[in-house]
């Protein structure tokens, strides 16, 4: 069983395998990678062409934010490179989510040792 | 102190819930509750199988008035409705805890990176997943279903998502959205605001294979296809989420999630700058 076995690949930062907490990597990725807007520019390209009203636009243009497309690894590398003034912007909008005090990973880990003492118990009572 | 309680959430099979007897079967000795609508046509005899104790009935019409149900069918055979009533049930309740679980499992285990096995303590195996859930901060954490583990174990052992076996804090409440795909709507939705949602693999139900067994969410996914179950998830999400042809057993349409898209990472406190 491999609940607890630490990974090779992680040179910064060690999580339990399995784990969901992003080890941020080294590259600092430039601003204008962390999003793709180019359907929400095809959309404003066609609302900016139309007839309809100013308001209808306005609303519209709201509206086709929704397809801009995050890259959340590359928010999280970037987050870690940023000025602690960046960086409490970026946790006030849920750009990413701090692991505090390690409550999810050890949280995590406590759930595995549980769950495997769970399992080994009933291998134990079918062998 | 948890006051925790299993919901079984069902809807026009007084005869069939079979989650009921695993659930004592296989070591769970707390409080079940059956969670019913006032519009289920069976209701009477709900009451006749398990009492009056045990069956809660809520009224749909108005808790579908209070929820975003995302299209204007007015279908009422859905679960969305129930899954909100629960937090309202389990704080009348006086509940802190408490599990969302559909009416058909057959099967509660625990899994390792091969193979799994009946779990008959059930007790313990929803004490630690409660553990889990207060210390994480998750709005909700789940257990995984048999679709998880095709292909074997994915190197993922907590995934960012949560579907059937919702354990809840009362004092966490969110919203299921539409009446449809409800689960992945919310977890796609709540998720890239920042709320958390987990689904453990090492823990696993198994259901009555979907679309097989009558009454309940089947009839609205054989009435409308898959195709509006899964586009009411684009609808939310239309940066993350899209519609695929899903190539199991039966071909079918199905959402498909662009997780590096879909919701914020969590990062290690290390990485914040006042901490470092």
């Amino acid at each position: 069983m491999t609940f607890l076995r630490r990974e090779d690949k992680q040179e910064k930062y060690t999580t339990a395998t399995g784990s969901p907490i992003y080890a941020p990597k080294d590259r600092n990725p430039h601003i204008l990678e962390l999003k793709d807007n180019s359907r929400q520019q095809v959309l404003l390209n066609e609302i900016n062409a139309s007839r309809v009203t100013q308001e209808e636009k306005l609303f519209l243009a709201a509206a086709a934010q929704r397809h801009t497309v995050f890259n959340y690894e590359l928010i999280a590398d970037y987050y870690a490179h940023a000025t602690p003034e960046m960086q409490r912007l970026m946790e006030a909008s849920a750009l990413v989510i701090i692991d505090i005090d390690q409550a999810i990973e050890r949280g995590y880990v406590r759930l595995c040792r549980a769950v495997r003492d769970l399992h080994m118990e009933e291998v134990a009572k079918d062998a | 102190m948890r006051n925790f309680a299993a919901f079984i959430l069902t809807h026009g099979r007084p005869d069939n819930v079979i989650t009921f007897g695993k659930l004592r079967a296989l070591g769970y000795s707390g409080p079940i509750y059956l969670i019913v609508d006032n519009e289920d046509a069976t209701i009477d005899r709900y009451f006749a199988n398990f009492g009056s104790k045990t069956v809660i009935v809520f009224d749909k019409k108005a808790m579908a008035d209070k929820c975003d149900e995302a299209n204007n069918f007015d279908d009422q055979n859905v679960v969305v409705h129930a899954r909100n009533a629960s937090f309202d049930i389990a704080e009348t309740l006086g509940l802190t805890h408490f599990v969302q679980l559909d009416d058909d499992y057959f099967l509660f285990m625990t899994r390792d990176d091969v193979r799994g096995r009946t779990i008959r303590n059930l007790d313990t195996a929803f004490a630690v997943t409660c553990d889990f859930l207060d210390v994480s901060g998750a709005a909700s954490v789940a257990w995984s279903q048999g679709g998880d583990h095709i292909g074997g174990f994915s190197g993922v052992r907590l995934k960012r998502k949560a579907m059937n076996t919702f354990f809840c804090r009362v004092d966490r409440r969110f919203w299921f959205l539409g009446t449809v795909n409800e689960d992945v709507n919310t977890y796609v939705c709540e998720g890239q605001r920042g709320r958390l949602f987990f689904t453990f693999t090492g823990l696993q139900i198994d259901q009555k294979e979907t679309q097989s067994q009558a009454g309940g969410l089947t009839d609205i996914y054989l009435q409308r296809g898959t195709y509006v179950k899964s586009f009411t998830s684009v609808l939310f999400c239309p940066s993350s989420v899209r519609v695929a042809m899903m190539t199991s057993k039966h071909r079918r349409l199905h959402h498909l999630i662009d997780w590096g898209a879909a919701v914020p990472c969590i990062v290690p406190e290390c990485v914040q700058k006042k901490s470092c």
